[in-house]
């Protein structure tokens, strides 16, 4: 892990204001999973690596404004929500989401009238999660599962967890509620604790 | 009192420190009378902790090369006083 991310970051962006090539190269495989994480929040797969592509083209020019207020990734996701909220804008559509249930209805089914458990977590994860991921097929069925998920679940769970941004940005980013965002987080990761449970207690994905 | 399906309800917003000092209080109290909730708990935590450690959002080495050709075209046409663009990070 790097010690100093925020000396690295501001070396990089130096050197893209510069227009140096091997920098751009960087932060293309840096950021651009993220950037699409944002952009398929809002339009389909095709369309979302299209308005990357362009946000990428426009950061050469636009890097030369960029003053550090937020972080690079941030600027950047941000960019690429404003690029995608204006071309809804410009077509009509509006992303509809459901909101009204927190449990998934495979979980909410273990559940008694009662409110107690019918069916309880069958397994207890002691290993930890490096020790987990060391297991290929699971991380090869994470993806999976990741890849299968509601856009905008994956979208949220990807921007909060493995892009680490705070629920402020991923609100702003994403234009939802706080309390949406914690419905969406909620139901992505039900999702994923029901696959690697099955995952455990069977093998299979 | 709070049951397990509302427990589960919220278990996210625990594991985030997102609920009112009552609230938490509430789970906390639940959690040391059931050990099913508990273990839903932990796991649901590890779960997520699985998502931090884990390249979440792999993509096509085709797209990053696509991506990078169109940008290293677009600099080598880079014009000497580039004209204003909106995106700023203000």
């Amino acid at each position: 892990m790097n010690a100093h991310p925020d000396l690295d970051e501001s070396r990089l962006v130096e050197a893209l204001k510069r227009g140096e090539q091997a920098a751009f190269t960087e932060a293309v495989s840096t950021y651009t999973a993220g950037m699409l994480a944002v952009a398929r929040y809002y339009v389909d797969p095709a369309n979302a690596e299209e308005i990357v592509q362009d946000c990428w083209v426009t950061v050469i020019d636009a890097i030369r404004r960029f003053e550090g207020r937020s972080g690079l990734k941030t600027w950047l996701h941000r960019i690429v929500a404003n690029r995608c909220k204006n071309q809804l804008r410009t077509s009509h559509r509006e992303i509809t989401t459901d909101f009204s249930e927190r449990l998934e209805p495979e979980l909410d089914s273990r559940f008694k009238a009662s409110g107690r458990w019918a069916t309880p977590p069958k397994l207890r994860f002691d290993e930890s999660a490096d020790a987990l991921l060391e297991n290929g097929a699971l991380s090869d069925c994470l993806d999976k599962h990741l890849g299968h998920l509601p856009e905008n679940q994956r979208s949220a769970l990807i921007l909060y967890e493995a892009h680490q941004h705070k629920s402020d940005d991923v609100c702003n980013i994403l234009d939802v509620s706080a309390s949406n965002l914690r419905v969406m987080l909620h139901r992505a990761r039900q999702k994923i604790f029901l696959m690697v449970e099955t995952f455990q207690e069977t093998g299979e994905c | 009192m709070l049951m397990c399906r509302e427990l589960a309800g919220i278990a996210s917003d625990y594991i985030d420190g997102e609920l009112s000092t009552g609230r938490r209080l509430s789970v906390q109290m639940h959690l040391m009378m059931c050990r099913h909730c508990r273990s839903f708990i932990g796991n649901l935590r590890a779960s997520t902790e699985l998502l931090r450690g884990h390249s979440s959002a792999r993509v096509e080495q085709s797209v990053i090369d696509r991506i990078n050709h169109c940008v290293t075209e677009a600099l080598s046409h880079r014009p000497e006083a580039p004209d204003a663009d909106p995106d700023s990070d203000r």
